[in-house]
This record gives C-alpha cells, sequence and structure tokens, in this order.
C-alpha cells in the first residue's frame, strides 16, 4: 500500500492521463481511440533511442567513479572545479531531488559552493539525452541549448557565492557525519 | 486540429539513420565493457534496465499526453498560449509549467518537439525544457530541508529566470 502511494507520488502524471482517458472513452470514443493511436506511434518512434540512452547510462554509472570526481572538487579547485561541477551536473541523473544528499555529502566533505551550483545549473543537460534532443529538435538547437547552460553555470556559482557568503558553507562542513 | 496536423506527425513516424548510429555505437561500448568484465558490464545493464523500469510509466504517461493534447488541442489554442505572438508571456508560463513538472528528463524532450510543431515558439520550448529539470518547484521543500530556505529559494529563484533568459536567447539566435 505504501509502495503504491509512493509509485503514485512520482509517477502522478499517469493517473492523471489515465483518467482523462477513461474520460474520452466514455464521452467521445474515437477521438479517446484517435488519441491512444498516436500515443502508441510517438512510442515506437523512440523506443530505440531510449532503449540505447539507459544502457549508456548503466555503463557511465558502472565505470566511471566516485572518489576521483570528490576528490577534485575542493575549495582550492578554482576554475577547474567549476568546469568539472559544471561536467557532472551534465552526466549524473535523476531528478533533481535525488541529488541533494550527494550536494550535502559534497559540501560536507570540504567541496566549494561554487562547484555545488555549478552541479545544480547544468541539471539540465543531461549528456546521454543529448541524442535524443538532436533527434527530435536538430543539432543547432541541441548545441546551443546545452552550451548556453554550461555557461551558465560560470555565472551562477560566482553569483550565489556572493549572494550567500563565506559563513553559510561553514555551517555544512562535516555535518552529514562522515567525519 | 484538422488532418493538417496529423499529417505532419505522421511523416515522422519513422526510425532515423541517427537511431541505428546511436545504437550501433552504444553496442560497442557494451562489448568493449563485456571485454574489460562481465560483472561490470552485468551490473551496467542492470542499472539500466531498472532505470528505464522506473521512468517507463511516465514515459507512457507523457505519450498519452501527446496524443491526447494532439486530439483535443489546436494548433491556434498552443500558439495562443506558447507562440511567438504572445511575447514574453510564452516563455513565462512555461517556466511556471515545466517549473512544476517532476518528470524524468528525457519524458520532456518529445513533448517540446509536438509544441514547436504546433507552432510554439522556440523560446518557449527552450524554456520548458530547462525549467522542467532545473527549477524544480515540487521539490523545494525537500531543497529547504537539505539547505535551508535562503539556499534553495534563491537557487529555486535564479534558475526560473535563468530559464526564461536562457529561452529567450534561444528564441533570438534560432
Amino acid at each position: 500500500m505504501r509502495k503504491l502511494a509512493t509509485w503514485s507520488k512520482q509517477n502522478w502524471l499517469v493517473w492523471v492521463v489515465a483518467s482523462a482517458y477513461l474520460a474520452m472513452m466514455l464521452t467521445r470514443p474515437t477521438d479517446g481511440a484517435r488519441a491512444a493511436i498516436l500515443s502508441a506511434k510517438t512510442f515506437v518512434e523512440l523506443i530505440v533511442t531510449l532503449l540505447s540512452v539507459f544502457v549508456f547510462v548503466g555503463l557511465f554509472q558502472v565505470w566511471v567513479n566516485d572518489e576521483f570526481i570528490m576528490k577534485h572538487l575542493g575549495e582550492q579547485s578554482g576554475f577547474k572545479g567549476l568546469t568539472l561541477g559544471a561536467g557532472l551536473g551534465t552526466v549524473l541523473h535523476g531528478p533533481l531531488i535525488g541529488v541533494f544528499p550527494l550536494l550535502q555529502a559534497l559540501l560536507a566533505k570540504g567541496a566549494r559552493l561554487g562547484v555545488v551550483i555549478a552541479i545544480v545549473s547544468t541539471w539540465a543537460i543531461k549528456l546521454p539525452m543529448i541524442p535524443l534532443e538532436v533527434k527530435l529538435f536538430g543539432w543547432k538547437f541541441a548545441l546551443m541549448r546545452n552550451g548556453l547552460l554550461f555557461v551558465s553555470a560560470f555565472i551562477m556559482a560566482p553569483l550565489m557565492e556572493w549572494w550567500l557568503g563565506t559563513g553559510w558553507v561553514e555551517s555544512f562542513r562535516g555535518v552529514s557525519g562522515e567525519e | 486540429m484538422g488532418p493538417g496536423a496529423r499529417r505532419r506527425r505522421g511523416r515522422d513516424t519513422v526510425v532515423t539513420m541517427t537511431d541505428f548510429i546511436l545504437a550501433g555505437v552504444v553496442l560497442a561500448l557494451l562489448l568493449l565493457s563485456a571485454a574489460k568484465s562481465r560483472p561490470k558490464t552485468k551490473k551496467a545493464l542492470k542499472i539500466g534496465a531498472k532505470q528505464f523500469w522506473n521512468v517507463l510509466p511516465f514515459f507512457v504517461a507523457v505519450f498519452g499526453l501527446i496524443g491526447l493534447l494532439e486530439v483535443l488541442m489546436t494548433p491556434n489554442m498552443v500558439q495562443a498560449w506558447l507562440g511567438s505572438g504572445s511575447g514574453l508571456l510564452a516563455p513565462l508560463y512555461a517556466a511556471v509549467f515545466g517549473g512544476m513538472a517532476t518528470g524524468p528528463p528525457a519524458a520532456v524532450f518529445p513533448l517540446g518537439k509536438y509544441l514547436l510543431t504546433q507552432h510554439a515558439s522556440v523560446a518557449a520550448v527552450a524554456t520548458l525544457l530547462i525549467a522542467w529539470v532545473a527549477v524544480g518547484t515540487v521539490t523545494l521543500p525537500a531543497e529547504i530541508r537539505f539547505f535551508g530556505s535562503r539556499f534553495a529559494l534563491s537557487r529555486w529563484a535564479l534558475a526560473f529566470v535563468l530559464s526564461i533568459a536562457l529561452g529567450l536567447t534561444m528564441g533570438v539566435l534560432m
């Protein structure tokens, strides 16, 4: 029961769409059926791309190791740290909420605040998804959108560091109980 | 609506060369991985399958939504809300809607593509793609719990503004 509740919370859209279809089938069955066929078509179009993308995601998570990443994001990491953080944001997977514990761990271990901001700034770039984006929108759109987002990390990071001040990050040092 | 919109979609229904190139590259990586370490490759496939399985319901829902929108929404309606004619409001709507989404990142791409074919402006679609992932209105309470309200609210506001700013920039550049 609890599992179903969690599942529903994550996949609320499933219920919304299912109810919409039910309503359609009851009131306008022809349109409902047409909508269902169009949906299935979209699904078939994208399934090959999707499967490839998720195999890639699995390979990435297995072969890229965490310790190496953690080591290069400290207070002294400067521009390189920001770049690495921005890069990290592009390859980590899932919704924003999934990364909060990792970000907290990074802060606790002495990562620079800017690095954390850089990671969330580039969160909307999904490197493994770029083939999908290119397929749907073309090279120009994909390159520009991702390029602009990447650059924006270098504006967001110093801005948030300045706005929150150096005192803010101190309260996070060592809090996640690892040290 | 009308037959024009449907015909335009119908032409898109192909699995293109790009798909096979991508699948080929991933397959090559998979073989390379298997050559280096069988157990690791197995684990990778497991992770991939699990994540795919987790997002599949949401994907099905989004595809279902696209079908519904196609039948219920006329291109005129999309244009009125998200078209270039509504100026600054189009990306603003897109940012609000995208910001409330909690779906997997990949799900927004087909949705954005669909809106684009229905004459939504590039600025609005680009804003939607960014806001969907980067704003996180629904997860804001969780973020406040992790990092405090000062951090969470300023990051949230900054991401919201940024998604619109980048969307507008895209609109100008494309």
